[in-house]
C-alpha cells in the first residue's frame, strides 16, 4: 500500500494554445498537509484544476491511493474521497443548510447528518442562521462555510485555492485553526496559498513559478534557503 | 368588463406562464435559449389532437403521456447537442443558431407529415358551460387549462425546492463552475431539466388548442415570441419569476384586446421593449435570480 495518497507527475496544461503547467508534479500522503506557493500567475490554480479533473491535463498523470484518475471526470473523483474548496467557495443562492448537503451528496444520510452536526458544533454562527441564505453572510463566514462544505463530505483530501483570498487576518488563523482540527483526524490538505501564514499548518512545501515546481520540501528547509526565503517572505 | 378582462388576464397569466417555464428553466440551468421550445409546444398539440382523435384521450390524459415522452426524447437530445454548446465559449450564440435550426427542421416536418391545416378540440372535452368568478362567467376549457398549469408551477417548485435533485439543480443554476468542483454531475443534472423543459412545452401545446383557439405547425415562432416576453419580464433564467411574467403578460394581452384589440399582437414586443429599456434584469431581478 503505497504512502501517497495523491500523486501528481509531469503535469502539462494550459487554456487554448496557452500552455502553463510544464512538466509539474506533487505528492500529498495520507494525513499530511501540503502547501503550495506562489504568486499570482504561477499555475497554482490551474495545477489544482488538473489535480481535480476540471482541466484536462495535456500530459502526465494523476493518481490517488495509487489509482490512476488522470481522465476520471471530477464528479468521482470526489465520489473517492477529494474535495475542492474554490476561491468563490459557496453556492449564495443556497441556503447554509443546503450548501452543507451538497458538500456532501455522496454521504450516506444518516453519516452526512451526523458530520453537519459536527461542523455546526465547530461553526455556532453557521447554526444559528442554517436556512439564512449563503449570500447574506459576510466574506469571513462565506469563507468559514466554504470550509464546512467542503468538510461535510468527510472528504480524505481537502485541495485548497488561496483560502486566505479577502479575509481578515483573524479569520485566516481562524481556519487555519479549525483545519488543524482535522488534520488530527486523519485528513490530509493541499492548500494553494501566498499567505505564508498558512505554513503554521505545512508539514511540507512545494513552490510554484511559471508553471513548474521549484522547491520541495519541509519549511524548515525553505527558511533555510536565503533566496526562496527572500522571495516568499520579502526579508532581505 | 375591466373585471371580466383582468380574470381573464389572469387565467391567460397562468397558462403562459406554462408556456414560458420549461423555456426558462433550460435557460437558468444551461444559460442556452432553446429556439425549438414554440415547436415542441406545437408538437405537444398536435399529440393531444391525435390522441383525442384515435383514442378520444382526455386532455389530462394527454398531457400526463406527452410529459413523460417528451421529458424521455429530451434526455437523448440534450446529450446529443447540448454539452457541446456548454463546451463551446459562447454557447447563448451557439444555441440561438443550433436550436433554430432545430426549430426549421421540426415545422417543415410536421407541415410535410400533418399538413398546414390549422387543428383544435372542442372545449366541452374539458367541461360544458361557464365556470362564474366574481360573477364573471369564463369557459370552462380556460379555467381548467390554467389549473393544470398552476399544478405544473407547483410540481416544478416541489422539484426544484423539495428534492434532492432540484437542489443540485439549483446550485448549477447559482453557478455552473462551482457545481461541477464540487462534485455535482453537471450533464445528468442537465439532462433532466432539459427533458422537463420540454415537458412542460409539451403539456402547454395540449391545452393550447382551448386557449389559443387552433394550432397549425407554424405556430412556434409566434409561441417563442410570446414565451420570451413572459421569461424577460418576469426574470430571465428564475423559473419561478416565470409566474410574474405570466400573470403581467396575460392581464396585459387581456386589457389590450378588451380595450386596443387591434393592437393587441403588438403586444409581447412592447413588453420586451419596455422591460429591456426600464428593467433589463426583470421585474424581480437580481434578488432572487440566482435561484
Amino acid at each position: 500500500m503505497p504512502d501517497e495518497l495523491l500523486e501528481a507527475r509531469g503535469l502539462d496544461a494550459g487554456y487554448g494554445r496557452v500552455k502553463v503547467l510544464w512538466g509539474a508534479g506533487l505528492t500529498v500522503r495520507e494525513g499530511e498537509s501540503v502547501v503550495l506557493l506562489g504568486a499570482n500567475g504561477a499555475g497554482k490554480t490551474t495545477l489544482l484544476k488538473v489535480l481535480l479533473g476540471l482541466l484536462p491535463a495535456w500530459s502526465g498523470s494523476v493518481a490517488l491511493a495509487g489509482a490512476d484518475i488522470t481522465r476520471l471526470r471530477t464528479d468521482h473523483r470526489v465520489r473517492r474521497g477529494m474535495a475542492y474548496m474554490s476561491e468563490l467557495a459557496v453556492f449564495p443562492g443556497l441556503t447554509i443548510d443546503e450548501n452543507l448537503r451538497i458538500g456532501g451528496q455522496f454521504a450516506e444520510p444518516r453519516a452526512l447528518r451526523a458530520r453537519m452536526e459536527e461542523l455546526y458544533g465547530i461553526f455556532p454562527d453557521l447554526a444559528h442562521r442554517r436556512r439564512a441564505l449563503a449570500g447574506s453572510l459576510s466574506g469571513g463566514q462565506r469563507k468559514m462555510l466554504g470550509v464546512a462544505k467542503a468538510l461535510s463530505g468527510s472528504p480524505r483530501l481537502l485541495v485548497m485555492d488561496e483560502p486566505s483570498a479577502g479575509l481578515s487576518p483573524l479569520f485566516v488563523s481562524e481556519v487555519i485553526e479549525v483545519l488543524g482540527r482535522f488534520r488530527g483526524g486523519g485528513l490530509a490538505l493541499l492548500v494553494a496559498e501566498q499567505n505564508v501564514t498558512f505554513l503554521d499548518l505545512a508539514d511540507r512545501v512545494y513552490t510554484l513559478d511559471g508553471g513548474r515546481v521549484g522547491f520541495e520540501g519541509t519549511v524548515e528547509a525553505l527558511h533555510a534557503d536565503r533566496a526562496l526565503e527572500r522571495a516568499y517572505f520579502g526579508l532581505k | 368588463m375591466l373585471l371580466h378582462a383582468a380574470l381573464s388576464g389572469l387565467v391567460f397569466g397562468f397558462y403562459f406562464t406554462l408556456v414560458g417555464l420549461g423555456l426558462n428553466l433550460v435557460f437558468g440551468v444551461m444559460r442556452i435559449v432553446n429556439l425549438a421550445h414554440g415547436d415542441f409546444l406545437m408538437l405537444g398539440a398536435y399529440s393531444a389532437f391525435w390522441l383525442f382523435g384515435l383514442y378520444h384521450l382526455h386532455p389530462l390524459l394527454s398531457a400526463a403521456c406527452v410529459l413523460v415522452v417528451f421529458t424521455l426524447v429530451g434526455l437523448p437530445l440534450y446529450y446529443l447537442v447540448v454539452p457541446r454548446l456548454l463546451a463551446a465559449r459562447d454557447s447563448e450564440m451557439l444555441s440561438l443558431i443550433l436550436f433554430f435550426g432545430l426549430q426549421q427542421m421540426i415545422e417543415a416536418v410536421t407541415s410535410i407529415a400533418f399538413g398546414t391545416t390549422e387543428r383544435s378540440i372542442p372545449g366541452r372535452v374539458l367541461g360544458s358551460g361557464p365556470v362564474r368568478l366574481l360573477g364573471q362567467a369564463l369557459p370552462t376549457s380556460w379555467v381548467f387549462s390554467a389549473g393544470v398549469s398552476l399544478a405544473a408551477v407547483a410540481l416544478v417548485y416541489v422539484y426544484l425546492y423539495q428534492t434532492r435533485l432540484g437542489m443540485l439543480t439549483r446550485a448549477v443554476m447559482v453557478s455552473r463552475e462551482e457545481a461541477v468542483a464540487t462534485g455535482i454531475d453537471l450533464h445528468r443534472v442537465c439532462a433532466i431539466a432539459f427533458g422537463l423543459g420540454l415537458g412542460l412545452a409539451g403539456i402547454a401545446g395540449v391545452f393550447a388548442p382551448f386557449m389559443l383557439g387552433s394550432v397549425t405547425p407554424a405556430i412556434g415562432p409566434e409561441i417563442n415570441i410570446a414565451a420570451f416576453a413572459v421569461i424577460v419580464v418576469g426574470t430571465l433564467g428564475n423559473p419561478l419569476g416565470t409566474v410574474l411574467g405570466g400573470i403581467v403578460y396575460g392581464v396585459s394581452l387581456m386589457l389590450m384586446q378588451t380595450y386596443l384589440s387591434s393592437w393587441a399582437n403588438l403586444l409581447p414586443n412592447l413588453l420586451l421593449i419596455a422591460v429591456l429599456l426600464v428593467r433589463p434584469t426583470g421585474l424581480l431581478g437580481r434578488r432572487v435570480r440566482r435561484a
